[in-house]
């Protein structure tokens, strides 16, 4: 089911992310996307070649998730194929019944397990928006027909809240709504208050946006991102008080505090959530109960 | 502009079969070449290897040239076993085409640095991509300046300004972006989703009309 | 030729909506780089005037600029040409010229041009061959052809199939680079190679950001280091660096020409038959600039006669004197003043009688620098000897610092300047240290060690790299303030002040490849050439070239019966350089390396034409005649050979 049709109802959309692995075997992410996520979220995001590292493919996942009974999202980067493979999958996409799409230009090549590859980057995120707009409305970014029913699916697209240059990712989302997002999944959110004063700028173009959730795990990792991750800042307070979870029995539970509280916070600023538990799926049924969805 | 960097040593020993005939250019060594390494490596390798000469010389890339430059050099290298050249790539294959029935090989490879001419590289660069999007982007090429070459904003990728594939490269877009509010001219930035044209049948036709 | 010309005119429809919310127009075109060197207007700029002007706009300039994209030259002139009425400025010119303009200007700045490719990089001549760079050169498993140009779809493991009688499925012009690839490897018996390699898989990851901008950073920096422009020759001092000074033997005859200076020649004041020894005047300074000469040698003056000048290149009158082998001293050869009691007019005086004249090259009277006018606050001792090969400053700074800064003392005091600079290229290492320690104590003197940059020493580029001021065109350095002398001259104002010893003698380098036996010599005025090189073994191979001076500024000589003058600080056998001059391809190399911010190539076109007018406009008096220029011209064009006849030309009258 397209995401944009639980934003029109009004609902309040959650979405959650998963990684296919290394390899073909995915009975594992299946389990616990029907433990953790079935029946919680309104669809399960599947991201394509995470971090430029090469995995199972997103649009397959998406396919045995759906036969699963879970409605899905494909992520699609524009770092592996040209054009003509980005339309191709995104025809497959509609053959299989995938409603939702998450257009995004992808990490560089550089950073993954296949450095020495060549980044394509043939279509960025806005152009591949476009292309797939084009696409619904009966042709192919060449301005060729498409035979048969055009296909129709929730275009969805990121933005960075948190980010250093705010403005910027301001423009830029101008950019996508006017090439055909329909909504918008953020980066993590750490900063509460930075994250309204963005939606509040952000509600001009009339788009749903989704808050976007990273668990914080540990303190590592949080520091890891303060030094890595784009658009992502983990406040210190916050780092203080993921120190206090040293004891291991209770590990997790202020990364699930810390994660309904944010939501909580922001959830009358924006029109739903996304979840990136990177591994932590089992405590997504946890967040969502303490932020009352 | 080209600029070279020495092979592996165990590449060029390999390379050196029989008796083998050295040229080096200097054309592009106010650019960059590694005129001491090569020194030092090709001393070497006559210790080991049979070396039957060394010329340096410059812009071979020039047949003419080329030509007066090895002419009386053509003893050696018609009878060695294999010809060894340290130039760009277009140096090697202009070697290689007058040379046409010796083994030429290239001890070097071959990468670029911004700017056509002279001898001073640019910090600013230009892929000659046939669609100039400097119009769009207060005269800062994206197709250089972003390291993914992206028509229609920031990828999102760059933390502190600094863009994901390189910490000490600022952000492309960020750059036009603060460019263009400075000009007063942030509409520029509200058009049409751009999709780049690859293909250019009339390229290498000039316009010399 | 192939002409690579990158950019073009946007198209009308592109243009004519885009100039819609745009005024006050200023148009900048770059002349193009990389094609065959016309003197003349490219369209563009005025086709892209009219387009504005019909559709109403108001055009308040234009200009049209040879390499747009050298920011050093393009951003001096954009301070005087862009009107202050000008709003939007709009950029004939490939990428690289348009994003220098944008960095310099603060008005927004338009493409009107698209660049075009080429597929992969041309090199220093305009041919058809290419390379891409790609970092990961594969012709050596292709036999010489490109498979990443050539190939359309650059497949480095065999041909994709799709070729149809030999010819690519992309462009039925081009030969499928495989099939070319395969019968090269088939023609040189290297079947088995093509057969028996291994799968090739490209890596991206080799031209990278990092990769590039570091040697970006480090070419620009040896690029600019202390002055525009200049060249990095290889050094090739080894031959004679660590070879000691020593006294070359007495010569039994010398012939000491009458000019050996900048200025008049001197007035003979003695004899055929006279006896003459050490040290005595043989002639007398003719006017201001002008300077005495002495005799090396004690013995009998044989000849006063025309003989060939080892510079000037003709017969100039000589003074033969054949020595007695005794060396007596003149009478007139005693110590001056203590350097406390003598003034700074009796320094001048003494300078000028001992027939001091600068011993870099040109000659030039120090009496009459020091006479200048203008106030001097910094002594500059030039010993960066810039020249490849030359090590006799080196030799100089090693065997005598006590008298450099004694000469430098001396210096100072005779200018009434303040303090003194030794400046010393970072590649005498003994030298600087020598010269440190010694002038560690001595608050007025101080050493300065510069990167090495050919021609650092020539005195517009000593005084800019060390005071940051450029003299203005026509200038001396005391314009600014500044004296400059070469080491030698201050060694031998030293001997003057402390002997009474005029300049009879220098330190000479024989050197290059082609000698037989380098050496470092101190030579007395007047020795023959011939002699010395017989002396040092003479030379090796029949294609070598004699010059006096260095490899960048020295003189060919092909008569080697010529002497040794005060100016002569080398005598270098070099192997013969063959070259054929070709079209200049405006590839603007040599506007890159002059130092004097000149535009060569122009001088390549006028002075053929004896466009002695045209020469002048682009300041062609301006030109240190360092030789960088010729240097680098990938088109092997002597350029100097070129601006000497222009310059020449333009002092005549013409």
């Amino acid at each position: 089911m397209r995401l944009t049709e639980f934003f029109d109802r009004g609902e309040f959309v959650v979405t959650a992310e998963v990684g296919p692995p290394k390899g073909f075997h995915i009975e594992h992410l299946v389990e616990e996307a029907n433990e953790f996520l079935k029946g919680r979220v309104h669809a399960v995001n599947v991201t394509d070649n995470q971090s430029s590292v090469m995995r199972l493919g997103s649009l397959a996942t998406c396919k045995v998730l759906k036969d699963n009974g879970l409605n899905t999202i494909f992520q699609v980067t524009c770092r592996d194929r040209n054009r003509i493979a980005l339309q191709s999958d995104i025809l497959s996409a509609a053959l299989l019944g995938i409603d939702n799409l998450l257009l995004l230009t992808g990490d560089h090549t550089t950073l993954g397990d296949h450095p020495q590859a060549k980044p394509v980057f043939d279509l960025d995120s806005v152009s591949l928006t476009h292309a797939v707009k084009r696409m619904e409305e009966g042709f192919d970014i060449a301005g060729n027909a498409i035979d048969g029913e055009f296909p129709k699916f929730s275009k969805g697209a990121v933005v960075s809240p948190c980010s250093d240059s705010v403005d910027a990712q301001l423009a830029k989302m101008e950019q996508k709504v006017k090439a055909g997002v329909e909504y918008f999944q953020t980066q993590g959110v750490y900063e509460p208050e930075k994250f309204i004063k963005f939606m509040d700028k952000a509600k001009q173009f009339g788009v749903p946006v989704q808050l976007g959730i990273i668990i914080p795990k540990n303190v590592g990792m949080v520091r890891y991102m303060n030094a890595n991750v784009a658009g992502v800042h983990v406040p210190d307070d916050m780092i203080e008080e993921l120190k206090a979870d040293k004891e291991k029995t209770k590990a997790g539970i202020t990364g699930v505090e810390i994660s309904a509280r944010i939501i909580k916070e922001c959830k009358d600023y924006c029109q739903g959530v996304h979840i990136m538990a990177l591994g932590w799926e089992s405590k997504i049924p946890a967040i969502l109960d303490q932020a009352g969805l | 502009m080209l600029i070279t960097q020495l092979k592996s040593k165990e590449t060029i020993e390999s390379l050196a079969k029989g008796k083998t005939f050295i040229v080096n250019c200097h054309g592009c060594k106010e650019v960059y070449f590694a005129e001491h390494e090569a020194e030092e490596l090709q001393k070497e390798l006559s210790e080991t290897n049979d070396i039957t000469q060394i010329v340096t010389t410059d812009y071979i890339c020039h047949p003419d040239n080329l030509a007066l430059q090895l002419k009386k050099h053509m003893d050696k290298i018609k009878d060695a076993d294999t010809v060894i050249v340290f130039s760009c790539g277009v140096g090697i294959q202009t070697v290689a085409k007058y040379l046409d029935d010796k083994r030429v090989y290239s001890g070097c490879d071959t990468f670029p640095l911004p700017g056509f001419q002279g001898v001073t590289p640019l910090q600013v660069d230009c892929a000659q991509c046939g669609e100039c999007y400097l119009n769009y982007t207060g005269g800062i090429c994206p197709i250089t300046s972003c390291s993914k070459s992206l028509v229609n904003g920031q990828c999102g990728g760059a933390k502190d300004g600094m863009c994901e594939v390189d910490k000490e490269m600022e952000c492309g877009w960020e750059r036009i972006y603060r460019k263009l509010e400075k000009l007063n001219k942030l509409d520029t930035l509200k058009y049409e989703p751009k999709v780049r044209n690859y293909w250019h049948p009339d390229a290498e036709q000039t316009d010399a009309e | 030729m192939e002409n690579y010309t990158k950019f073009k005119l946007k198209r009308k429809e592109e243009l004519t909506p885009f100039l819609e919310d745009k005024d006050n127009l200023f148009i900048l075109a770059c002349n193009k780089c990389f094609k065959e060197f016309e003197i003349g207007d490219e369209p563009e700029c005025s086709n892209l005037e009219q387009l504005a002007k019909e559709q109403g706009k108001t055009v308040v300039g234009s200009a049209k600029i040879d390499f747009l994209c050298n920011e050093t030259l393009t951003s001096k002139l954009l301070q005087s040409i862009v009107p202050e009425e000008a709003e939007d400025i709009f950029v004939i010119s490939c990428g690289l010229g348009i994003q220098t303009v944008a960095e310099q200007l603060e008005n927004p700045v338009y493409a009107a041009s698209d660049t075009i490719s080429v597929d992969g990089q041309h090199g220093m001549a305009l041919t058809t061959t290419l390379c891409d760079a790609c970092g990961q050169c594969y012709l050596n498993l292709t036999g010489g052809i490109c498979p990443i140009v050539d190939c359309a779809k650059s497949l480095l493991n065999g041909q994709c199939g799709g070729a149809k009688d030999g010819k690519c499925e992309v462009d039925k012009n081009k030969d499928c680079a495989w099939e070319k690839i395969y019968n090269k490897m088939e023609s040189l018996g290297r079947l088995d190679e093509l057969l028996a390699q291994q799968v090739e898989v490209r890596d991206y990851s080799k031209i990278n950001h990092k990769f590039i901008n570091q040697y970006v950073t480090s070419v620009r920096e040896s690029r600019f280091e202390g002055y525009y422009g200049g060249v990095h020759p290889s050094e090739k001092k080894e031959f004679s660096e660590n070879i000691d000074l020593v006294s070359f033997p007495e010569p039994r005859t010398v012939v000491i020409p009458l000019s050996q200076h900048a200025g008049a020649p001197a007035d003979l004041i003695v004899e055929v038959g006279q006896t003459v020894k050490v040290g005595q005047k043989l002639a007398e300074a003719n006017g201001f600039v002008s300077s005495p000469i002495h005799s090396s040698v004690s013995g009998t003056v044989v000849a006063v006669e025309p003989r060939l000048h080892p510079i000037q290149g003709i017969k100039t009158m000589a003074v033969v004197i054949q020595s007695d082998g005794e060396n007596s001293i003149h009478e007139s050869v005693k110590p001056a003043k203590d350097l406390n009691d003598i003034t700074r007019d009796e320094i001048i005086e003494l300078i000028r009688e001992k027939g001091i004249v600068g011993m870099g090259g040109a000659g030039f009277p120090t009496s009459v620098k020091l006479k200048a006018p203008q106030k001097v606050h910094t002594v500059l001792l030039n010993g960066c000897e810039c020249e490849p090969m030359l090590t006799a400053d080196h030799k100089l700074m090693t065997t005598y610092p006590e008298e450099i800064i004694f000469g430098m003392k001396t210096l100072i005091k005779g200018s009434g300047a303040e303090k003194g600079v030794i400046v010393i290229e970072d590649n005498k290492h003994d030298a600087i240290e020598i010269l440190e320690a010694k002038t560690a104590d001595i608050p007025n003197i101080e050493v300065a060690v510069v990167k090495t940059k050919y021609p650092q020493g020539a005195e517009k580029m000593l005084v800019k790299r060390m005071l940051g001021v450029e003299i203005p065109s026509g200038g001396f350095p005391t314009d600014v303030g500044a004296l400059v002398a070469n080491v030698s001259t201050a060694k031998a104002v030293s001997d003057a002040m402390q002997t009474g010893m005029p300049l009879v003698e220098r330190i000479v380098s024989v050197t290059g490849e082609r000698i037989k036996n380098p050496g470092n010599y101190l030579v007395k005025n007047g020795t023959s050439v011939k002699d010395i090189i017989e002396h040092c073994g003479g030379v090796k191979g029949d294609d070598t070239t004699i010059k006096l001076g260095g490899p960048m500024m020295g003189f060919e000589v092909r008569d080697l019966n010529v002497p040794v003058i005060k100016s002569t600080n080398g005598v270098i056998a070099v192997e013969t350089k063959v070259s054929e001059a070709v079209e200049c391809i405006k590839c603007g190399r040599c506007v890159d390396v002059c130092p004097m911010e000149l535009k060569p190539l122009y001088y390549t076109k006028y002075a053929p034409a004896e466009n002695w007018e045209g020469m002048k406009e682009q300041n062609v008096m301006d030109c240190i005649e360092c030789g960088s220029c010729s240097y680098i011209c990938s088109s092997k064009i002597p350029i100097v050979d070129r601006i000497k006849i222009g310059k020449k030309a333009i002092r005549e009258g013409k």
